[in-house]
């Protein structure tokens, strides 16, 4: 560990903070826009464009909660990974577990095992059937090449599916003609111990545009309570491509795929082995401006080797430690067809199926029975955008899914929009969801046979529903100054419980738990000069979920929520003359309950610092220096009280780039 | 470990020395498509039909969201073109649109192009967007981001059938597509 290097840097950085203004006084500053109207016109084509980001255009006029992170605000936050870059969305939560391991949720049910989040980069969804829950630690990509991120609280399974309970997060990368050229990066710290990454992008024919990318990035273990090492230092490499033909005729194509390999230690000692990839095609093809049609296949495969513990009881090993294995391929299949139906309503519906195959080679105290399991997904989705007079939008629509554990499920949502004032929206929501069971649910056992299992799956779990109140008002309420708010109730049936068998054990989940939750989600951006712009969000959540009358939970409604009740940030990004940029990022979590069965832990609330110094020395040069976590020596974020609940350290880092 | 030191400390140092290169040639994408659609007021000709009046404001004109922010309100403060000081307005929709010369489209508002297209004709405006597919037929110009820089794409027929004349130095660093006699 190199725990006395954060107080090393510390001096130099404050330095470069004092960095007189006079050796950069003779820079050209195009910072603002009364520069750039003295330029000609091929002195403005000559300008490189520091965000080739979409703005989110009618994204932002959606009748839902939703936050859109560009990718200039990924660079400017420091973020190194993707969990990172998710803590400029004020409508998630992010608790990282350590150094590789993130509990990332919207709108409450952050548990160990959080399942109500979908998660999909470019299109493909990467939730594991384990546990429905995503595994963040594979989730990574060249963060230059992030065009932005969606994300949406609130249900989305009418367009997107099971498993959009809570809560839709979109990764959306550059397509290859917006990220030509050659980039590469290097740098290196105390937590993000070494990052280096590469992509160069160019054209194969004069329409067709391509990229490839390469990444490794090394991240230095956290500690235990008491100082010692946690011994979960984290190693990853990913490379990818990404094809894309021209977008000006009326049919265009698009083929990535990405591949990785991840060692992640863990504290007993055993790495975690992850590896996989992923195949993705898609056509598109426009009839008009209102009507378009895409059809798109991936294939995805994971594999993963992860160090089990022995199960202990009491006192007594039932189990020893041992590995466990995940095989995963996913196939999936999508059509969607857009159309206008007279002057006034839009109609977009779609058809999907999805196969996956997945093979558990089990440890003696975690098990999966079936070993083996195919499992067949079918959906179609219609939805109905319908303009009422100029100012009120009306959404109906739904989805139907079969799924093979508990057959078709309904997700209907209906949305109302009313935009009478340019600038200035107001929505509201209601709409249903499900989170259908995972393996977990169904085919666990632990310890696995021959042993006795005290937990385990059961064929009668069902899936869980929530149904979801929304109010929303996004606007500008005065030129530089752009605010969102939304309010939710959502009522929970049938959650998952922990039940005793007639014998006692094995435990075995069912769904009775029941409850409701409701929140705030506000965010503001403030824009207070043309150089100068901060943020302030703040999230407000209460859960209420109880044991339904005459039930039984073991754990008491404890394992489902682990959640904040109150969290708020401040971030200022400042631009200051001489190309340089700074940015800080102030974020307050509030105390959170955790669990060990029936027994409630907790997490203290806690405050921390990101900041990030960029320089941008020539348009092709740029380092930047970050510290995260700045303001303790290390802090807990997540997990129940005890000596192997990690602390996440202060990180410092500098990094460079290069683009061409 | 102590390799690992020596490398963040390089890195730190590399950063303390080139204060010394500089001259940096970028800015955000929307304050250069704003300083483009200000420079275009210099070299397109507006037929005197195009103006309720001789004194009437030059308007520059965002239909469907903003991308900009204040950055237009904040280019043209102060500015005018033959003597018209500079108004930017937004519009929601093209059925509320009033006086206008210049008009940014956002992509949203794709669809009803084809009665945008009419109204443009009609009243003689400069039509411009950076959507990117879809039909954009019809619109004057085209901001088109290619390799982090801006490229111009007019439409000489578009802008022909609107009455407006492009001068010389404005199509020149231009791709033109369309004809002039349509």
């Amino acid at each position: 560990m190199t725990r006395s290097l954060p107080r090393a840097l510390a001096v130099p950085w404050v330095a470069l903070l004092l960095l007189p203004a006079a050796a950069l006084a003779d820079s050209t500053d195009i910072g603002s826009s009364g520069d750039l109207k003295r330029l000609s016109l091929e002195q403005l084509m000559d300008i490189q464009v520091t965000s080739v980001t979409r703005h989110p255009g009618t994204l932002l006029e959606a009748p839902a909660s939703i936050q859109v992170i560009t990718g200039d605000e990924i660079r400017r936050s420091g973020a190194t990974t993707i969990p990172e870059a998710l803590r400029l969305a004020d409508n998630l939560e992010v608790a990282q577990k350590n150094s590789h391991d993130w509990g990332i949720s919207a709108r409450g049910f952050n548990t160990a095992l959080a399942n109500k989040l979908l998660v999909m980069i470019d299109g493909r969804t990467v939730y594991t059937p384990l546990f429905s829950g995503v595994f963040w630690d594979v989730q990574d990509y060249l963060l230059e090449d992030i065009d932005r991120i969606e994300v949406i609280s609130g249900p989305g399974g009418t367009l997107w599916g099971a498993n959009a309970v809570n809560g839709v997060i979109n990764i959306i990368t550059r397509s290859a003609a917006d990220s030509q050229g050659l980039y590469a990066e290097a740098g290196g710290g105390t937590q993000p111990q070494e990052l280096v990454g590469a992509r160069y992008g160019g054209s194969i024919a004069p329409d067709v545009s391509f990229r490839v990318y390469g990444k490794y990035a090394d991240r230095d273990e956290e500690v235990l309570p008491g100082g010692r090492s946690a011994g979960d230092a984290w190693h990853r490499t990913q490379v990818g491509f990404r094809i894309d033909s021209d977008t000006h005729g009326p049919d265009t194509f698009t083929v990535h795929g990405d591949f990785y390999t991840s060692q992640e230690g863990v504290p007993t000692g055993n790495a975690a082995q992850t590896d996989g990839g992923n195949l993705m095609t898609r056509l598109t093809h426009v009839f008009s401006a209102e009507s378009d049609m895409s059809l798109q296949a991936y294939y995805d495969r994971t594999h993963l080797s992860d160090p089990i513990v022995p199960f202990i009881l009491n006192g007594m090993e039932l189990a020893p430690a041992g590995r466990a294995h995940d095989d995963l391929s996913t196939y999936d299949l999508d059509f969607q067809h857009r159309f206008a139906l007279g002057s006034w309503q839009r109609i977009v519906w779609g058809l999907g199926y999805r196969l996956t195959q997945d093979r558990v080679e089990s440890a003696p105290a975690l098990g999966f029975f079936p070993a083996e399991l195919n499992q067949n997904l079918f959906s179609a989705f219609a939805q109905d955008e319908m303009s009422l007079g100029s100012a009120w939008r009306l959404i109906i629509g739904s989805k139907v899914e079969h799924n093979d554990y508990t057959g078709y499920e309904f997700e209907p949502n209906v949305r109302l929009q009313w935009n009478g004032v340019p600038q200035q929206t107001i929505w509201s929501a209601v709409s249903r969801a499900a989170r259908t069971p995972s393996r977990i649910d169904r085919d666990l056992a632990e310890p696995a046979p021959p042993r006795t299992p005290i937990l385990a799956g059961s064929p009668r779990f069902g899936s869980e529903y929530v149904t979801a109140y929304e109010l929303g008002y996004r606007g500008q309420l005065a030129p530089p100054l752009s605010a969102s708010l939304s309010l939710f109730y959502n009522s929970y049936r049938d959650v998952r419980s922990t039940s005793l068998s007639p014998t006692i054990l094995p435990l075995f989940f069912a769904n009775n738990l029941e409850g409701h939750t409701s929140g705030v989600e506000l965010s503001t951006r403030w824009r207070l000069t043309d150089a100068w712009s901060m943020r302030v969000g703040y999230e407000y959540l209460n859960e209420d979920l109880r044991v339904k009358p005459g039930a039984f939970d073991l754990n008491s409604a404890l394992n489902e929520t682990a959640d904040p009740r109150h969290q708020a940030s401040l971030r200022s990004s400042w631009s200051l003359p001489g190309h340089l940029e700074l940015d800080m990022g102030l974020r307050w979590v509030d105390s959170l309950t955790t669990n060990s069965g029936p027994v409630a832990g907790r997490v203290p609330s806690y405050y921390d610092l990101d900041t990030r110094i960029g320089w941008r020395c020539t348009a092709r040069l740029e380092f930047a220096l970050v510290g995260q976590n700045l303001l303790h020596d290390h802090h807990t974020e997540y997990g129940f009280p005890g000596p192997d609940r990690i602390e996440i350290e202060r990180g410092v880092y500098g990094k460079m780039t290069w683009r061409e | 470990m102590r390799v690992r030191q020596r490398y963040a400390a390089a890195c730190l140092a590399a950063m303390m020395w080139s204060s010394v290169v500089c001259a940096a040639e970028s800015a955000p994408e929307y304050q250069v498509k704003a300083a483009f659609l200000f420079n275009f007021a210099q070299f397109v000709e507006w037929p005197a039909s195009a103006f309720a009046s001789p004194d009437a404001p030059f308007a520059i004109c965002v239909l469907g969201p903003d991308p900009f922010g204040p950055e237009l309100d904040s280019l043209v403060r102060g500015e005018s073109v033959n003597r018209r000081p500079f108004v930017i307005e937004r519009y929601r929709s093209i059925a509320q649109l009033r006086n206008c010369n210049i008009l940014y489209i956002d992509r949203s508002q794709l669809p009803d192009l084809a009665r945008i297209r009419d109204v443009a004709r009609e009243r003689s405006i400069l039509t411009v967007t950076d959507a990117e597919g879809g039909d954009q037929e019809g619109v004057v110009i085209h901001l088109v981001t290619q390799d982090h820089h801006i490229r111009l794409r007019i439409d000489v027929g578009a802008a022909k059938a609107s009455h407006l004349t492009i001068s010389s130095k404005l199509l020149r660093p231009a791709e033109i597509i369309g004809s002039g006699e349509g």
